[in-house]
């Protein structure tokens, strides 16, 4: 009894978001080992990707799909690609001023970008999808936009978004539950290899 | 950038790449806004040409986006940009056909090697130190400016030397001009120069050029020490060809006999391998010609005059006779009877010589005595025999083989030594013998530039750096002068952006001429390297028998560029011609440095099929790559007899010295039975003093112990040297197989 509560107790201690300057850093700098593994810097962080907790990504500027998606953007207006190739691509600096050269200047967020555009700089966005490397996993988007699987039923409902959030937790159970329902492989090498 | 820094980065990147969600924005590189609009994760097909040997195969590029560091604006960076991935031969081109020999496959890491010159340097510290410090173009620019206009002022003749590699193309034309608006002309260097081959065609046939042989057409191969299979002349079209010959003909294999005193890449898929002692490879064409005429399978005559630069062909060559060859070689009469019999008997036959027996003194004797041999059998100007191609048809002088060797002399002279000295990727201080002594010789001059890419052993003696793009980020364009018969003029434009703070080196020499102006300015019309190459293509736009049409001459630029050329569609070799002769030379023997009694050894480096002549020691595949034959990888070694080494107590990677006259090095044995027992062979590309992080300092060069042997054109005879050896102690060889399969070497040298 004492251990499950011990572990239960454990297992919300890893759920507690903790910025991971406080983990194992990686390596310094200076001092690349020339060691390129997915082994994890720590116990503890092995364990986090085990029990498939991770950190809530901290993004550089404040980008609400919600206010955009309410304007009548679409989805691929700006993940150019995702019907190509493997990838939704997030767009450079330059195209979110396409727009906000003129709207919402006063914005504090948008005047973040154009300082970032005046410096000739990409933003910084942290992932938020994704599989860990040991997955060996490779996602690609183009077969499933295709076969005309909505952008919401793995991303969530991105009209109620603000800040870019992990709606829909990507389990291979997920995928595998999908695949199977509309018959399609289930196959091992359709997605590690 | 200091080296520190450059693993700053890549430590970050790869923490990037973990997927913790790293959380803090603030501890992220730099990413620069990209300026290509690329799909993520889709690759296109890029065409281009590898420049890395003279074959100029064209190839494909597969391009796609990703994330380069690189800087901007004094900013180091990451960017999302089409890079360069894989290289593959272009099926539809006619020298490489879609395939690709293995220095061709390591061009791309020429672009992404770490130790690229990244921009425009000077030299801080003495010359040959090796300390630059960056500099931005427009000060780069106006120094070269600063050197050379007043040298074009004065209209001293030859008061600017180029030295450079041999180039095709606009980059000829433009470099060619440059010099020529200096009083001088390019001084073009390289080892594997093929000189002597070129001197003896045109003694022949009238043409300077390398032959092209259709393999696929052929029924007898007689190769003198020619590796055309590895690094000879055209190998990817010619194994192509090769291929063909021994399955693509049912019920027909042909016949491959290769002469040489050591075993190459291409002997060991002779079907006959002759051990031909150096120097004796003109005796035994010759001897091949004096059966073929004295049993009657051919008239004497039907060499016609090409024979006329054999001394005693008409009195039928007695010299030559099987067994006096026998008695000089130890080979069968024979053997060399059966094979004279077998290629008369087997058309189309084709000889070929290749570098090793051209590396001689009497390197011309010996291929005149090859063209002769063709001549005899028929095989001149057919399909399988020897042929040229269509690019050829310009090539009426032969290159003189003494350049590098008159220009120390010129320099040397005081009073007419040339003021400044441009180097494009020409590395004379590696490939020459010390003896020759073009450092010093170069260290005379007031002031040199280095337009190449890296810092090796020519190009640090530079008090300007003003880096080339790579190939795969540069226009290219040529048109090869062997490899096929069809007509072929490479055009491509660059495959990626360029990654680092480089300038295109003919667009740098238009900049300079500019700011020079005078008659500089006017030898070089063009505003950039790109409107020299669309004028050239101007005719092509024209034929309508060829692999690109358009409607106009715009329109034609666009689809040329993106097929990577045009090639007409029929073969148009060039006809040979009546022959250059200046008289019949003097089958004179092959002169060697050093007494046969103190040192015994023959001393023969050859072309290594990863390094070549030295210049892709830089790349580590290349290095990691085995040497075919033994294994090696990331060596130097030497090959010895197994009976030799028995006898002089040598073991596998014993650490043994190699002593000419002239110098000594150090390297292990490898024990090989395809090396003559008097002979001693070597490989040629390691032993970098300066070449990037991993040729430096690396194994020995051979080159270093030559003697200044010369052959008839007064090119390098780089194989006329012999040695003496000593077992020094344990060496360390590093071979990916384990050793030469041949019999148990170590427990049954034979």
């Amino acid at each position: 009894m004492a251990g499950v509560l011990l572990g239960v107790s454990f297992v919300s201690w890893l759920a507690v978001e903790r910025p991971l300057t406080a983990q194992a850093p990686a390596p310094a700098a200076e001092e690349d080992t020339g060691v390129y593994t997915t082994a994890h810097s720590s116990a503890y962080a092995a364990v986090r990707e085990f029990f498939g907790i991770r950190s809530k990504p901290v993004q550089p500027i404040a980008f609400t799909h919600q206010v955009h998606l309410a304007n009548g953007l679409q989805c691929v207006y700006c993940h150019v690609g995702v019907d190509q190739g493997p990838d939704a691509a997030i767009p450079s600096t330059n195209f979110c001023m396409t727009c906000h050269i003129a709207i919402d200047t006063d914005n504090p967020e948008i005047k973040k970008i154009a300082a970032f555009q005046s410096r000739g700089e990409d933003i910084p966005w942290q992932r938020v999808y994704g599989f860990e490397p040991s997955a060996h996993v490779k996602f690609n988007h183009a077969p499933h936009i295709r076969a005309g699987v909505d952008c919401a039923t793995c991303h969530g409902d991105m009209t109620k978004q603000t800040v870019a959030q992990r709606a829909v937790n990507h389990t291979m159970g997920f995928c595998i539950t999908c695949h199977q329902q509309n018959k399609v492989s289930i196959d091992c090498v359709t997605c590690h290899f | 950038m200091q080296r520190r820094d450059f693993l700053k980065i890549s430590a970050a990147s790869g923490a990037v790449a973990a997927l913790e969600g790293c959380g803090n924005p603030d501890h992220q590189f730099i990413r620069f806004i990209p300026e290509e609009d690329l799909t993520p994760g889709i690759a296109t097909w890029k065409p281009s040409v590898c420049t890395l040997c003279g074959s100029g195969c064209g190839i494909l590029v597969r391009v796609m986006q990703g994330e380069a560091e690189v800087i901007r604006n004094g900013q180091v960076g990451l960017i999302k940009m089409g890079v360069a991935k894989k290289l593959e031969g272009n099926p539809s081109h006619p020298i490489s056909q879609g395939k690709l020999c293995p220095r061709g496959q390591a061009g791309l890491q020429v672009t992404y090697h770490p130790d690229r010159i990244k921009g425009p340097m000077a030299l801080t510290g003495a010359r040959g130190s090796g300390q630059y410090q960056a500099i931005s173009w427009d000060d780069a620019l106006k120094k070269l400016a600063a050197e050379l206009g007043p040298l074009a002022a004065s209209k001293q003749k030859g008061a600017l030397t180029f030295l450079t590699v041999p180039l095709g193309g606009q980059r000829k034309t433009i470099v060619e001009n440059f010099a020529a608006a200096f009083g001088g002309v390019p001084v073009e260097f390289e080892l594997f120069d093929r000189s002597v081959v070129h001197q003896a065609n045109l003694q022949s046939f009238g043409i300077a050029a390398l032959p092209t042989v259709d393999f696929s057409k052929s029924s007898y191969v007689l190769s003198f020490g020619a590796d055309f299979l590895g690094t000879w002349n055209s190998p990817v079209a010619q194994s192509m060809g090769y291929g063909q010959m021994r399955r693509g003909r049912p019920g027909q294999r042909g016949k491959l006999v290769q002469f040489e005193a050591r075993m190459s890449q291409t002997g060991a898929n002779a079907d006959e391998f002759v051990a031909c002692p150096p120097g004796m490879e003109g005796a035994f064409a010759l001897s091949l010609a004096h059966v073929i005429i004295n049993d009657k399978l051919r008239p004497a005559n039907a060499a016609g005059a090409v024979a006329s630069s054999i001394e005693g062909w008409s009195a039928g060559l007695a010299d030559y006779a099987p067994e006096k060859i026998a008695a000089q070689t130890g080979v069968n009469a024979a053997v060399i009877v059966r094979i004279a019999h077998e290629a008369a008997a087997n058309g189309p036959a084709v000889a070929l010589i290749g570098d090793i027996p051209t590396a001689q003194t009497n390197g011309l004797a010996s291929a005149l005595a090859v063209n002769a041999l063709n001549s005899l059998l028929g095989s001149v100007g057919k399909p399988g025999g020897i042929e040229f191609s269509p690019a050829a048809a310009a090539s009426t002088s032969a290159p003189a083989g003494s350049a590098v060797r008159d220009l120390v002399q010129q320099i040397n002279s005081g009073a007419n030594a040339p003021k400044a000295l441009m180097i494009y990727r020409s590395n004379p201080v590696f490939a020459t013998p010390p003896s020759w002594q073009v450092k010093d010789a170069l260290l005379k001059v007031p002031f040199i530039a280095s337009v190449g890419s890296f810092v090796d052993e020519t190009s640090i003696l530079a008090d300007l750096l003003l880096p080339d793009h790579t190939p795969l980020e540069s226009l290219l364009d040529d048109s090869p002068s062997s490899g096929t018969t069809r007509a072929v003029a490479n055009v491509a434009p660059p495959a990626m952006s360029p990654l680092h703070n480089t300038r295109s080196m003919p667009d740098v020499l238009l900049t300079v001429a500019q700011q020079v102006g005078g008659d500089v300015a006017k030898s070089l019309p063009w505003k950039t390297y790109e409107d020299a190459v669309k004028a050239s293509f101007a005719p092509y736009a024209k034929q309508t028998n060829g692999s690109v049409t358009g409607k106009d001459a715009d329109d034609f630029w666009t689809k040329v560029q993106a097929a990577g050329g045009w090639w007409s569609n029929d073969s148009a070799a060039t006809p040979v011609r009546a022959g250059k002769s200046s008289g019949a030379v003097k089958n004179i023997a092959a002169q060697f440095d050093g007494d046969a009694g103190q040192f015994p050894f023959y001393f023969l480096p050859f072309a290594s099929q990863m390094f070549y002549d030295g210049s892709l020691a830089h790349l580590p595949w290349m290095q990691e790559a085995p040497d075919p034959l033994s294994s090696a990888m990331w060596s130097t070694w030497i090959e010895i007899h197994p009976a030799t080494a028995q006898k002089l107590g040598i073991a596998q990677a014993d650490l043994i010295e190699v002593s000419s006259q002239h110098g000594s090095l150090r390297a292990p044995a490898m024990i090989s039975p395809g090396v003559a027992p008097d002979a001693i062979a070597m490989p040629i590309g390691q032993g970098h003093e300066h070449y990037t992080r991993y040729a430096s300092g690396r194994g020995a060069n051979p080159i270093s112990i030559l003697a200044p042997m010369i052959a008839e054109n007064g090119a390098l005879a780089w194989a006329a040297t012999r040695v003496k050896i000593s077992n020094v102690g344990k060496g360390k060889l590093v071979l990916f197989g384990g050793s030469l399969r041949e019999a148990d070497i170590e427990k049954e040298p034979r």
